[in-house]
C-alpha cells in the first residue's frame, strides 16, 4: 500500500514548490485587507442609528459570508490548478515513470495525489477559515459562523474539483483539462445565479436549468448549504441570497451527489489512468 | 528461482491506432545475463522496455518477467529501471530522491540510510548528497538515476540509454558497475545506441528493427563471420557479386567490402577475380564490429 506516500510526497511538492507558501501570502495580505474593509463597514454600522433590531448581527453575517465566498474561490482555484496536470503533466515531463515502475498501483497513484490535494486544501481553509472568524470576531465582537460544516462543505467542493480534474488529467494535457475544468465550473456559478433568477421569477424552466448545472458539477450548491451553515442571525437569509448564496439553500440530498459525483470522478480517473500507456 | 527465464516475451506486438510499433517479438533474457537491446530510432526499443516494465500494455502476446506477470506487483518488486529521459522530481535532493525510491520498493527502514549512503558513492555523488536535483547536471541526473534504479537491490535491473549524458570517464563507471551487477548475479537488460558499449560488457544482443527482432545470440556468434575488403580493378564487383550474392557485397568508395563465411570462400573469391582478368591489387580482413553488423542490419533487414 503506496497510497500514503503518494499523498505525502505530493503535499511535500507542493511545500517544495512555494505553490502554498505564495497562496499563503497572498490570503494572508486578502486577509489584511478584509479585516480593515470589516472595520470600516462595522463602524459605519454602529453610527448608522436605527434600523430593526437583529441588523447589526445580519449585516457582519453577511460580511463574514462575503469574505468566505472568495477564500472559497481561492481554495476552488487552488485545487484546480495543483491538479490539473498531476496525472498527464507528470507524464509528458517524464517524471512519473520511474515511480509507476516501482511496485505501486496506478490506483494508488491516482489516489495518493487525491489525498494529498485534499490535506493541503483542508489545511488551507481550516487556516484561512479561522482566521477570517477569529478577525470577524475581534472587531465586531459577534461570533457568528463559527460552524464546523461551512468550512468542511468548502472543502467538499475543493475536493469535487480536485476529482474532477484528476479524472481530466489521466487523458487529458493540463491545459485543455484545466479549460474544461474551469468551464464546467463557470457553469454551475451561472446555473447558481439563473436558478435564483429563476426562483424571483417563478420561472421553472430557468430553476430547473440551475438544479441541472448543480447537478453536473455541485460546487455551487455546496457553497450555497456551507453559505447557508455559516449565516446567522435575523436577516441572515435574505441578506445572503444575491452572490455569495442561495435564499433556499439546497437540501440534503444534494450531499449525496456530491458525493456520487467524487465516487464516479475517482473511479474514471482510477480507471482511465490503470488503462493507460505510458 | 528454477525459472532460469528472467525476461520473457511471447509473441508480444503492439499497436497504436495504424501504426505497429511492435510486431510479434519472441525474446527470452537468462538469469544473470547481461543483455543488450539494440535498434535505430524509432525501431520499438523503449515500447518493448515499457511493455516489460507494465508501464505499457501489449496489444497481443504474453511478457513474464522473474516468473511473474509483467506489470505485476510482484514482478515490479525485484526490478529496477533507469528511464531514458531520466526526469526526475527536481525540488528533492539526491538523498530525498533515493529515500522516496527505497520506500516504494519496500526496502526496510533499517536498511534504507546505509544503502542510500553505499549508492551515492558508488555513483561518485556523496558530495552532493543533499543538493537539489535542480542543481544537476545532466550528467549527475542520469547517475542519481542509475542509483535509483539499484536502491531497491533488483534482481533485473533495466537501464533504458543509461550513459547517453555521461562523458567518457562516467561511460566507464557504467560499465563497470554493469559489470559488477553481472558479477552479483543480477541480469541486465541494457537499451543502449552505444554499440561499443554494448559490445564491451554484453553476454547477449538482439537487434530491433521496424519493430521486430532481426538478429539476436550471443555477440562472438553473430560477429564470427568475417568482412574481407578487395581493392581491384574494373569489373571485380560483377565477378564477386555472382560469386557470393548481391546480399554479401557492399561497395565503399570504389572498394568492396564482402561478407564470407570462411577462408575457403576468400580464396575461391581471389580465383574468381584473376578468372575475371581483374587486377586484383589488395585483399584486407575488416574483421566485423557490431556497428557494421547493427549498420547491415539496419539498412537491410537482415544479417
Amino acid at each position: 500500500m503506496s497510497t500514503h506516500l503518494i499523498a505525502f510526497f505530493t503535499l511535500r511538492e507542493a511545500l517544495r514548490r512555494r505553490v502554498v507558501l505564495a497562496a499563503a501570502l497572498l490570503t494572508l495580505g486578502y486577509l489584511v485587507l478584509y479585516g480593515v474593509g470589516v472595520w470600516f463597514g462595522y463602524r459605519d454600522l454602529q453610527n448608522t442609528p436605527g434600523g430593526p433590531p437583529g441588523l447589526t448581527e445580519g449585516v457582519v453575517s453577511l460580511m463574514l459570508v462575503g469574505g468566505l465566498w472568495s477564500l472559497n474561490f481561492i481554495a476552488s482555484v487552488l485545487a484546480v490548478f495543483l491538479s490539473v496536470g498531476a496525472l498527464s503533466g507528470e507524464l509528458d515531463q517524464g517524471t512519473l515513470h520511474a515511480i509507476a515502475a516501482r511496485p505501486v498501483r496506478r490506483s494508488e497513484i491516482v489516489l495518493g495525489k487525491f489525498v494529498g490535494f485534499t490535506l493541503m486544501l483542508a489545511v488551507f481553509i481550516g487556516v484561512s477559515a479561522s482566521l477570517m472568524i477569529l478577525i470577524v470576531a475581534v472587531i465586531t465582537g459577534e461570533v457568528v459562523g463559527a460552524s464546523w460544516s461551512g468550512p468542511f462543505l468548502m472543502l467538499l467542493a475543493s475536493m469535487l474539483l480536485i476529482g474532477l480534474a484528476l479524472a481530466g488529467s489521466s487523458r487529458l494535457s493540463p491545459l485543455p483539462n484545466g479549460v474544461i475544468v474551469f468551464t464546467l465550473y463557470s457553469t454551475a456559478l451561472i446555473g447558481g445565479v439563473i436558478e435564483q433568477i429563476g426562483d424571483v421569477l417563478e420561472s421553472a424552466v430557468m430553476f430547473n436549468i440551475g438544479v441541472f448545472s448543480s447537478v453536473l458539477i455541485p460546487t455551487r450548491a455546496i457553497w450555497d448549504m456551507a453559505s447557508a451553515q455559516l449565516a446567522t442571525g435575523g436577516f441572515a437569509g435574505e441578506l445572503s441570497a444575491g452572490p455569495f448564496g442561495a435564499s433556499n439553500p439546497p437540501s440534503g440530498w444534494m450531499l449525496l451527489i456530491a458525493g456520487l459525483h467524487l465516487a464516479l470522478a475517482l473511479g474514471f480517473a482510477v480507471r482511465s489512468f490503470s488503462r493507460r500507456d505510458f | 528461482m528454477s525459472d532460469p527465464i528472467a525476461i520473457g516475451l511471447a509473441g508480444v506486438s503492439k499497436r497504436y491506432a495504424s501504426t505497429l510499433a511492435v510486431d510479434d517479438v519472441t525474446l527470452s533474457v537468462a538469469h544473470g545475463e547481461i543483455f543488450g537491446f539494440l535498434g535505430p530510432n524509432g525501431a520499438g526499443k523503449s515500447t518493448i522496455v515499457k511493455m516489460i516494465l507494465g508501464l505499457t500494455y501489449p496489444t497481443a502476446g504474453q511478457i513474464e518477467v522473474l516468473g511473474q506477470p509483467a506489470g505485476s506487483l510482484a514482478a515490479r518488486a525485484e526490478v529496477g529501471y533507469l528511464p531514458e529521459t531520466f526526469r526526475f522530481h527536481d525540488w528533492l535532493t539526491a538523498s530525498e530522491l533515493l529515500h522516496f525510491h527505497a520506500r516504494l520498493a519496500r526496502v526496510d527502514a533499517s536498511l534504507r540510510a546505509d544503502r542510500v549512503r553505499e549508492l551515492l558513492e558508488l555513483v561518485g555523488l556523496k558530495d552532493r548528497a543533499d543538493d537539489r536535483l535542480s542543481t544537476f547536471s545532466k550528467g549527475m541526473m542520469q547517475r542519481v538515476g542509475l542509483a535509483q534504479s539499484l536502491v531497491g537491490a533488483p534482481r533485473l535491473v533495466i537501464l533504458d540509454e543509461p550513459t547517453s549524458a555521461l562523458d567518457p570517464i562516467g561511460r566507464r563507471d557504467v560499465r563497470d558497475r554493469i559489470r559488477e551487477l553481472g558479477e552479483q548475479g543480477v541480469t541486465v537488460f541494457l537499451n543502449s545506441h552505444l554499440l561499443s558499449e554494448v559490445e564491451q560488457v554484453c553476454d547477449r544482443v538482439a537487434i530491433i528493427d521496424h519493430g521486430a527482432i532481426v538478429a539476436e545470440g550471443k555477440l562472438d556468434e553473430l560477429l564470427s563471420a568475417q568482412e574481407i575488403e578487395i581493392r581491384a580493378g574494373e569489373g571485380a564487383e560483377a565477378a564477386v557479386r555472382e560469386a557470393v550474392g548481391e546480399s554479401s557485397v557492399r561497395s565503399i568508395d570504389g572498394r568492396l567490402r564482402v561478407r564470407v563465411a570462411d577462408d575457403g570462400e576468400i580464396a575461391m573469391l581471389v580465383r574468381r577475380i584473376v578468372e575475371a582478368e581483374v587486377p586484383l591489387y589488395d585483399v584486407r580482413h575488416v574483421g566485423d564490429s557490431l556497428e557494421d553488423l547493427f549498420v547491415r542490419v539496419a539498412e537491410r533487414g537482415d544479417v
